[in-house]
């Protein structure tokens, strides 16, 4: 096999685990502290966030030094994708959880791993991350935006979009020129923790087809980053960039993002299910215990200190299909479902105008197949 | 914390198991081959420090033997001999035909059931992954346009598409196999994980099947070149599989019934990949 996905299975631990989460969640809904929303990169809840962090539920793989908890990837797996599940509001904490965090543990300094890292784990600060600009999307070695070095520090200047969240968040991790490019075209690139309120530094949201803000345009005009502020080895850049993937792009977000709609469906029609309700569950079933089993290997495979870069992007290709597949399959079931709710009607009109977005964000469907056919030995 | 791997390295095993089968082979046409042989065979794989009595190792190496038969494209059933001690006939392709010949020994109990599942699974796993090597290997050599077909964007595609449903399908194969060799070919768990396995199968089989085929032009069209033995074994052996759960949308359906009576598709799936308490 040219790509290899260990089984694993959640330790009892974990399992115990998910049912506090479960129970958890059961209990905000109660007390209708949120509504099921929309997905990982929509719904936006600091307090939310605080509430995850206070239960330690937020930087739980980090060390306990830095506000972690020391939990496998396994029991931060169960967690996640409980909360996606569920249709939590997680975006504000999500992207600082996901990659900032584990970046900063892996290539930050002490001083920004003890500045940052307990803070992340509390849901206190939120991240962005500032990677795209208007000519580099998937051609990301392009970037323009450039850090030049000064007395103390360095300033940036540039033009970063698509900035989830910038406008809220309290810093993005910036990728910036900052030395020539190289034969490879990967030399020559830096990352900075850069503080978004700074006066420098302005966000401005880019309202998207949903009708919503959430990613931005934001203008760096002579920003100063102070020195401690630059992540790891000025130049490294790119190797850290591409660190950060395998924790982007295997997780349950990229495949549960139209989970409420299937639930949804299944809720109206549980009364009744007509024989096509019953086989469409069962065939969306079947395709999420493949994609569940490879993202659970992809976790372990990370927890073992491996870089599944490869594995990673095949799931989030195969995932995005499914996701998408989800949406034509249960809106054409609709006239089968007795008494379509809210939430079906709603999931289906959210579902359907965010899944553009979900073959694109963190790695177009293009460029993962690429990547897929490197591992193939066919480029 | 380190995690160990349910499944050994399949590499590592399937080496192993293409030694421990060309002993069996021998063996398999005199038509003598025990249940001693197979746990010689459990030996010889490396799972001998775990009790070589168990149902679960037994059916590792078995899965080992069957993937390495079956990347091998050996002319023999194995699938058929482990799980019902039986010789399958060798027919070419004839959906009806081959369900009549696979029908007579339609397996009685759901252990036996689970079995040839299983069996049939890790056939198709294995046809699949060779019809893919085979793919790419092609399109590496063969030149159009003065360069390799392997440098056009498109095919690079396809064939990634191919290989992410191997690997999807694999996955799933493999969950259903830890749970065989864990819990044992009778666990209550085993049946819907191979539902699942034979849904994503009727996937994977499709893309396969047309994305090899669309890359190799003509010659796969032929019976001189190998890529026809792939193509007609998943073809088979998926459409056994398929017809001994009672068809695809039997599969479907019952596992649509499993999310409908626990209310939620996601309790349901994550229930059904739990192990259970029972060894
Ligand atoms: C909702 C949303 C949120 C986002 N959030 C962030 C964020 O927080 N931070 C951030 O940095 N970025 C973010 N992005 C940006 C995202 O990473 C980019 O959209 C993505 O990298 C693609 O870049 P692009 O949009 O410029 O498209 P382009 O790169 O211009 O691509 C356009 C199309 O051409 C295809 N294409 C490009 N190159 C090739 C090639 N070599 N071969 C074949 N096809 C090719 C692409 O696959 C795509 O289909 C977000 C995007 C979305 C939609």
């Amino acid at each position: 096999m040219r790509f290899h996905f260990p089984i694993f299975a959640f330790p009892p631990e974990a399992e115990a685990l998910r049912a506090e989460v479960r129970a958890f969640v059961a209990d905000e809904l109660a007390a209708g502290r949120w509504k099921k929303g929309g997905d990982f990169a929509s719904s936006y809840d600091p307090a939310f966030s605080r509430r995850l962090g206070a239960r330690g539920w937020l930087g739980m793989t980090w060390p306990k030094r830095y506000g972690g908890h020391e939990r496998s990837m396994l029991e931060r797996l169960v967690v996640t994708e409980e909360l996606l599940a569920a249709s939590a509001p997680v975006a504000a904490h999500w992207i600082g959880d996901r990659q900032s965090g584990p970046l900063l543990l892996r290539y930050g300094s002490e001083a920004q791993r003890a500045e940052f890292l307990p803070r992340l784990a509390r849901g206190e600060v939120f991240f962005s991350i500032g990677m795209s600009e208007p000519d580099s999307g998937s051609d990301l070695a392009s970037v323009r935006t450039r850090a030049t070095k000064v007395d103390g520090g360095w300033t940036i200047s540039g033009r970063k979009v698509w900035t989830t969240f910038a406008h809220r968040n309290h810093y993005a991790i910036v990728l910036a020129r900052t030395g020539d490019a190289g034969a490879q075209r990967h030399a020559g690139l830096s990352q900075y923790i850069v503080d978004l309120k700074s006066p420098q530094v302005k966000a401005r949201p880019i309202l998207n087809m949903a009708g919503q803000e959430e990613f931005n345009e934001v203008v760096f005009d002579d920003a100063f980053v102070p020195d401690d502020r630059l992540v790891g080895e000025p130049g490294n850049g790119w190797t850290q960039v591409t660190s950060e993937l395998a924790f982007e792009r295997s997780g349950p977000e990229r495949y549960l993002s139209s989970i409420r709609l299937v639930e949804a469906a299944l809720a109206c029609a549980k009364s009744k299910p007509t024989p096509r309700v019953r086989e469409a569950l069962g065939r969306m079933s079947a395709k999420l215990m493949a994609l569940r089993t490879m993202s659970l290997a992809v976790a372990a495979q990370l927890q073992n200190g491996e870089a599944p870069n490869l594995e990673a992007s095949l799931i989030k290709d195969l995932g995005n299909a499914f996701e998408r597949e989800q949406i034509a399959v249960f809106r054409a079931l609709g006239s089968e479902l007795p008494g379509r709710s809210d939430d079906y009607l709603s999931s289906l009109a959210q579902a359907t105008l965010y899944s553009p977005s979900w073959t694109l964000r963190g790695g177009t469907r293009e460029i993962l197949r690429g990547i897929v056919a490197r591992g193939l030995g066919l480029r | 914390m380190s995690l160990a791997p349910v499944l050994a390295a399949d590499a590592l095993v399937e080496e192993a198991a293409s030694r421990a089968f060309s002993g069996l082979a021998e063996k398999w046409f005199a038509g003598r081959i025990t249940r001693e042989d197979l746990l010689a065979a459990v030996e010889q794989l490396g799972f001998a420090d775990a009790s070589p009595t168990s149902d679960g190792e037994g059916w590792l190496a078995a899965a080992a033997i069957i993937r390495a038969q079956a990347r091998a494209a050996a002319p023999i059933d194995m699938a058929l001999l482990l799980v019902t001690g039986e010789r399958a006939a060798a027919i070419a392709y004839d959906p009806c035909a081959y369900a009549c010949a696979a029908g007579a020994r339609a397996p009685a109990s759901p252990a036996a059931l689970a079995a040839l599942s299983l069996g049939r699974c890790l056939q198709i796993g294995a046809a699949m992954g060779a019809a893919l090597e085979l793919s790419i290997r092609y399109v590496q050599d063969r030149r159009q346009f003065g360069r390799a077909l392997a440098q056009f964007q498109a095919i690079q595609h396809s064939l990634a598409l191919a290989a992410e449903e191997v690997a999807a399908f694999s996955a799933i194969t493999d969950l259903a196999l830890a749970c065989a060799a864990r819990e044992g070919i009778a666990s209550k768990r085993l049946p819907a994980l191979l539902d699942a396995a034979a849904l994503v199968a009727g996937q994977a089989v499709n893309v396969v099947y047309d994305m090899t085929h669309q890359v190799h032009g003509a010659i796969g069209f032929t019976q001189e070149y190998a890529l026809h033995r792939h193509s007609l074994d998943l073809l088979r052996w998926r459409d056994h599989l398929h017809l001994a759960r009672g068809g695809d949308i039997g599969c479907a359906e019952r596992l649509g019934d499993a999310a409908l009576e626990a209310g939620s598709a996601w309790r349901a799936v994550t229930a059904s990949m739990t192990p259970g308490d029972s060894p």
